[in-house]
């Protein structure tokens, strides 16, 4: 140790190490869109392969004016007002239970891990369990009975963990406050603990949202005999060979980046607004 | 109803001139099976200026927090002026806290901080406003009404946190560990701004604090907890100088606790012997203390003087020998701790007298007072060495 040269802070190799990991997990993930998205831009050619020839948007007008490809505006018909109750559900729930949790009451570990056991069940398997359960009752499945409640048991235990780590975070003396300066409960609820918890709230609404959007396995058997768009995409890659696949992926993409958008904006606008003053 | 009230409750508390006074009548409170605060009978009088002091854990911030109404007793009555509070809201209380992390909500500005009492009293928003503007004037914090609390300093927030409690014009302002959150310059400055505050109101302040120089300095009657019973209520001069316990005496930090056994008792002058063989004099005024029985006594650090003297010199009357073990400069004296008795035993020695005739660590000395600065205390000291937070710094 004698000889220990002195270090002006060069980086340890464990940086090369995590450089490289994260170029590939960022390859891995963008990689796939961005092929998505530029043979989306397809020729009548109709290859769906690269090259891209004669770029047209007239994939973009299949997808909308169908002739071959399936009912793609049907089934996003249903997805998007799917997800919004899905996502209106969860962020009601969530920051109702979220508050219950706040003062431990008896049998809460065990509600708390019920409500999580869902996160590990396999989404197949809550399908079929699911469509068994409504046929033994003589309940038809739908988008918005059956659908919305396996989309609920996946997206309201995330909802809940977001509420968790929010409301931990809560400082009881800001109620404490509100109840020394003579609000009622409800107004410290209203004017205290909720604009103050409202980030954490548009992050469960977010998670909500993009979950139900997306899901395919606990949607498979449990929306009837109508699709949601991941089931109708899921069709298509089995029987429509156009590149209308692709721009089906291309459009659906920007849905889901467009509700981040919006909900990260409107985070970011709170916290400007607190830290800027008015 | 409360968009009708032509008045605002600024002046309409601000006219009738309830009283202060805080009553607990065995008020204990109990966490599961055990107590935080257990049979506590106190009075704080009307307007007086009152510090709850003791280490964490000892019940004190409990005690506050039940005359707030944030906290109910397991049993016990607590009484501000004539009315039994416990069960009611704050407000009704007449109470107002301030919190130790002040609690500002984050999301309003510093104006709608102070306007949220009139708020929740729906008092419209100009009216509001208006008034909490006032009262951000008091102090001296209008210019920044429109920011938001995390864009203030400490000490800027400790003051719109007091604003927003007396806003709602409280007969008891209750101050949970003020000053805990501020350096060192800002304490001693907020510190001056709290009694200064306190004497323009008028009105009674409870203020809870762990740190000894604070109590003295701000509080008329100070409180010294221990696990959840009161050691002593009194004034700070009282406390400091004639503390009752050998807890409150070490507490205190001004003062060594000394223990012997009395060897003889008459005409008002007693000799004590203690363990190591020293021999102390103390004046038994109407403290009745048995031939025999074991007394403690204090001496206060200052009244301590130190002489260089080898361990088998002949020590004397009223005098330790001990081994110096550590010497701090503070300016104005010097702190010398000695290992005497088998316990720690300080003397500060002024800075004159220290050069004078400098000790170093190791060196054996005697340490001598007189008879007459003896304070004899009610209770025989059994705590020894005690944990090490005791220490204070005088």
């Amino acid at each position: 140790m004698s000889s220990a040269s002195p270090s002006y802070g060069s980086r340890p190799w464990t940086f090369y190490v995590l450089a490289l990991l994260f170029t590939l997990f960022v390859i891995f993930l963008y990689g796939p869109m961005l092929a998505v998205l530029i043979l989306s831009f397809q020729g009548p050619s109709a290859s769906l392969v690269f090259p891209l020839r004669d770029p047209s948007l007239m994939w973009f007008d299949e997808l909308f004016n169908p002739r071959r490809t399936g009912d793609v505006v049907g089934a996003f018909n249903r997805s998007l007002p799917l997800a919004i109750v899905v996502m209106v559900l969860t962020v009601l729930i969530s920051v109702t239970a979220g508050f219950a949790f706040r003062r431990r009451f008896k049998g809460a570990t065990l509600i708390f891990y019920t409500a999580i056991a869902s996160l590990i069940v396999p989404g197949l398997v809550l399908s079929i369990g699911t469509i068994v359960t409504f046929r033994y009752l003589g309940l038809s499945a739908s988008w918005n009975t059956s659908g919305l409640g396996a989309h609920l048991s996946w997206a309201l235990p995330f909802g809940l963990l977001i509420m968790f780590a929010v409301l931990g975070r809560l400082n009881p003396s800001y109620e404490e406050a509100a109840y020394d300066l003579g609000a009622s409960k409800w107004q410290t609820i209203k004017e205290v603990v909720v604009p103050i918890v409202f980030p954490g709230m548009i992050a469960v609404a977010l998670f909500g949202f993009t979950l139900s959007y997306d899901e395919f396995p606990r949607s498979w058997l449990t929306v009837g005999s109508k699709n949601t768009l991941p089931l109708e995409i899921w069709t298509m890659t089995t029987n429509v060979t156009s590149p209308a696949l692709y721009a089906l992926g291309t459009v659906t993409t920007v849905i889901s980046f467009l509700v981040i958008a919006i909900a990260l904006s409107s985070i970011l606008f709170i916290q400007r607004k607190r830290s800027r003053g008015k | 109803m409360n968009n009708m009230t032509p008045k605002a409750p600024l002046d309409t508390a601000a006219g009738t001139h309830d009283s202060g006074e805080i009553r607990l009548v065995g008020v204990t409170k109990k966490f599961g099976n055990a107590y935080a605060v257990e049979s506590i009978d106190l009075t704080i009088p009307h307007g007086s200026y009152c510090c709850l002091l003791g280490p964490s854990g000892c019940g004190k911030t409990t005690i506050l927090r039940m005359i707030a109404g944030h906290e109910t007793p397991t049993s016990g009555e607590i009484y501000i002026g004539e009315d039994m509070v416990v069960g009611k809201p704050p407000v009704e209380r007449g109470t107002a806290m301030m919190f130790q992390s002040y609690a500002l909500f984050p999301h309003l500005s510093i104006l709608d901080n102070v306007a949220f009492y009139l708020k929740m009293r729906s008092v419209g928003k100009d009216e509001r406003r208006g008034k909490a503007l006032e009262m951000l004037e008091r102090v001296q914090l209008d210019h920044l009404k429109d920011r938001m609390p995390a864009q203030l300093s400490g000490g800027q927030q400790q003051r719109v946190a007091l604003a927003r409690s007396l806003i709602t014009n409280p007969k008891v302002l209750l101050l949970d560990e003020p000053l805990s959150a501020l350096d060192e310059f800002l304490r001693l400055k907020m510190r001056g701004e709290l009694k200064s505050l306190q004497d323009e109101l008028g009105i009674t302040f409870v203020h809870v604090t762990h740190t000894q120089p604070e109590a003295i300095a701000l509080a008329d009657m100070v409180v010294v907890m221990d696990t959840g019973r009161i050691d002593q209520a009194d004034t700070a001069n009282t406390i400091f100088n004639r503390p009752k316990t050998p807890y409150v005496a070490r507490f205190m930090g001004g003062q060594n606790v000394l223990t012997g056994t009395v060897e003889a008792n008459s005409g008002g002058a007693g000799k004590l012997k203690s363990a190591a063989g020293s021999t102390f004099e103390v004046k038994l005024d109407d403290e009745a203390a048995a031939v025999g029985s074991q007394l403690s006594i204090a001496v206060r650090r200052d009244q301590v003087a130190i002489r260089r003297g080898g361990a088998n010199t002949s020590v004397g009357v009223n005098s330790v020998a001990g081994i110096v073990e550590a010497t701090e400069y503070q300016g104005s004296y010097v702190k010398v701790t000695l290992k005497a008795e088998g316990d720690e035993f300080v003397a500060n020695v002024s800075d004159r007298a220290y050069f004078a005739e400098p000790v170093e660590t190791g060196d054996a000395v005697v340490a001598t007072w007189n008879a007459e600065d003896v304070h004899v205390l009610s209770k025989v000291d059994t705590g020894g060495a005690s944990a090490s937070y005791l220490e204070g710094g005088h």
